[in-house]
């Protein structure tokens, strides 16, 4: 090929390429323009030729390029745009007048040093590539991996959260063998109680009998032979019979008493584990509230007095197992809010659909910073191994459940409340409640 | 091959690139209107392990911002520019930018810096020896990066590089921009052979 045809045949290529060529002289004079710069900007070569590039585009930021092509003047480098930056240097109408998706042709620029015979630099040609599709694909792409990234988190999220859950339902499932096991020994002693207590009664019978018999004796005492009276005082005397009479009767009305007291909280457990009953129930919460603090009474005698403002709300339809444990967290966690000794009061009453109540106590109180913390799993502020930080958790848990709210409120050296709101109706009874929370006794 | 550079060789390479630069800071300093300092570049053969070192050694502990781009042809490598990413904007206002930068804006500021530079300093060197080289498009290594975090030695195809540093400073501007010249270990024969001939043409 001799010279002459391959000038030819690079015109042609420069010409008819499907890029945008075109060149400016140190005036920013246009000096080449190219079939592709035709079609895209509507203007020909023959309108150009010679003209200003910034006089004939005035929509090109005109002291950004000027510096731009300074530089590749002044240094001879090559010098690029890349649509990610600069989305393009003209405005171009794209390629995809259908199927869109882009404002305008993205394009990514060469600025190329021509050096005369000495190695000056005396033309700038500038190249203009149309990007859109491959920027389309590149920007998909990039959407794709931020929808994914986003999944990922959220999976993340839900591993840690399953964790939780797991975590959660092994205490519940602990708290459930405990409470198990409660219940059994609770039905275990009622049977022993049940015979003391029937042998009890009949010794009391027998004891009044015979207290019968030696009245009758008494009064005849008088006709029996001096001797006889004699020995009989003595006895008396020795074993003290006046004070035996008084205290045998005393002894086995206290032995009663204290009998319906064992009695009292074996079936106070029974109620509160609901062994034999779980599941959804019509239930009287003063009731719930009653029981749990019959079980948990020696736990929080020493520390706190109780008070109770019943407003004798309507009964719920609830687990009264899970509200039962609920109740005694709340109670437990009160009495251990006071430095020394505090007060307790649980509250009741009815609000619309639903029934409240409060466990409030007049303790440290709760810093904001916890505040927002209390309901996360594991967060305790208990030293180590003394709290899991589960029991407000779960808590939590079961109120959510139970379509109500647990909320609290607490200022610092004043106090902490907590509200619980139950909704009366669900339409859930009968239905048995799975979860194994339901006859759980925390003890 | 490996044996990097002998003594000449590095004397002349050191003083094409501070001609090289010099020229280019020239021209700079006459469209910036700014007068620019070069500090004399500095070559080394270093193990791609102490790279990170080198970049922190050059900002110290500072955020950085960082690019980089290819070059090819008589020799191949890259060239890396490091800006501690406080001058970031006295960088934009010399390459024609107006106003307060949006983030593409100053990734594009990035691009150019490396370009300017990497290209006034290769150029410069090139042309020198009469090599022929070609630029690719630059491309962002990342903005407000920790200096030790612009390299990552085991992602690099390199276990050694020549080394040449420059350091950039345009007075009343306080922007100091670092320019580090990578060539890969078996690229150094290609630049040693240049160098050579250069040498005895003089």
């Amino acid at each position: 090929m001799d010279d002459q045809k391959n000038a030819q045949l690079s015109g042609f290529i420069v010409e008819r390429l499907e890029l945008g060529v075109f060149a400016v002289d140190s005036s920013f004079n246009i000096v080449l323009w190219n079939h592709f710069m035709h079609t895209h900007s509507g203007k020909s070569w023959e309108s150009l030729k010679g003209k200003n590039l910034f006089a004939s585009f005035p929509e090109l930021p005109e002291p950004w390029l000027k510096r731009k092509i300074d530089h590749v003047f002044a240094l001879g480098n090559y010098a690029f745009t890349s649509w990610e930056q600069r989305a393009y240097l003209f405005r171009f109408k794209h390629n995809r007048p259908i199927t869109g998706g882009v404002d305008a042709m993205l394009q990514n620029c060469t600025f190329l040093p021509l050096r005369d015979a000495k190695g000056k630099v005396e033309l700038v040609v500038i190249t203009l590539q149309d990007c859109t599709d491959n920027a389309l694909i590149q920007q998909r792409l990039a959407e794709a991996i931020t929808v994914s990234d986003e999944e990922r988190r959220k999976q993340q999220e839900l591993i840690v959260k399953l964790e939780d859950a797991k975590n959660q339902l092994f205490q519940s499932e602990k708290l459930a063998s405990i409470g198990q096991l409660a219940a059994g020994v609770a039905h275990e002693i009622n049977n022993p109680i049940g015979f003391v207590n029937s042998n009890l009664g009949t010794l009391e019978r027998n004891v009044t009998d015979l207290m019968k018999l030696m009245a009758v004796f008494e009064s005849k005492e008088t006709e029996l032979p001096e001797e006889a009276q004699s020995q009989l005082k003595k006895i008396k005397k020795e074993i003290d019979y006046e004070y035996l009479k008084e205290d045998l009767a005393a002894l086995i009305s206290e032995s009663k008493e204290g009998l319906g007291h064992v009695r009292r909280i074996v079936s106070d457990l029974k109620d509160f584990s609901r062994v034999d009953q779980s599941g959804w129930q019509i239930a009287d919460l003063e009731k719930c509230i009653d029981t749990t603090l019959n079980v948990v009474s020696n736990e929080i005698r020493y520390k706190a007095s109780v008070v109770k403002e019943y407003g004798h709300p309507p009964l719920v339809e609830c687990v009264p197992g899970q509200i039962n444990q609920v109740l005694m967290n709340l109670v437990v966690n009160a009495s251990q809010a006071f430095p020394e000794r505090g007060q307790i009061t649980l509250r009741t009453g009815e609000e619309g659909m639903y029934v409240w109540i409060e466990v409030e106590d007049d303790g440290i109180g709760i810093p904001p910073e916890n505040l927002q913390r209390i309901f996360e799993p594991f967060f305790t502020t208990k030293p180590v191994g003394t709290g899991t930080g589960l029991g407000l958790s779960v808590c939590y848990n079961i109120i959510r459940k139970h379509e109500g709210e647990l909320i609290v409120r607490s200022e610092v050296g004043k106090g902490t409340c907590f509200r619980i709101l139950l909704p009366i109706f669900h339409g859930k009874m009968g239905e048995s409640e799975g979860s194994e929370a339901a006859n759980s006794v925390p003890l | 091959m490996n044996k990097g550079l002998s003594e000449d060789q590095t004397d002349a390479l050191q003083e094409l690139a501070n001609i090289g630069m010099g020229q280019a800071g020239d021209s700079l300093a006459r469209i910036w209107k700014e007068f620019v300092h070069l500090s004399i570049p500095k070559i080394a053969i270093v193990d791609a392990s102490r790279l990170p070192a080198l970049i922190h050694g050059f900002v110290g502990d500072t955020a950085v911002s960082a690019s980089r781009q290819a070059f090819h042809g008589g020799f191949r490598g890259e060239v890396l520019v490091v800006v501690s990413a406080k001058d970031r904007n006295g960088l934009a206002n010399l390459m024609g930018y107006e106003g307060q930068l949006d983030s593409v804006e100053r990734e594009e500021v990035l691009l150019d810096i490396v370009n300017i530079l990497g290209g006034a300093c290769v150029g410069g060197i090139a042309q020198q020896v009469h090599a022929e080289i070609g630029f690719s498009a630059p491309s962002l290594i990342g903005e407000d990066i920790d200096p030790l975090d612009v390299i990552h030695p085991d992602q690099l195809a390199i276990d050694k590089a020549l080394s040449l540093e420059v350091c950039f400073k345009v007075e009343n501007r306080s922007l100091t921009a670092h320019l580090v010249i990578l060539l890969p270990n078996n690229e150094v024969g290609a630049l040693a052979q240049l160098l050579d001939q250069f040498l005895c043409t003089l």
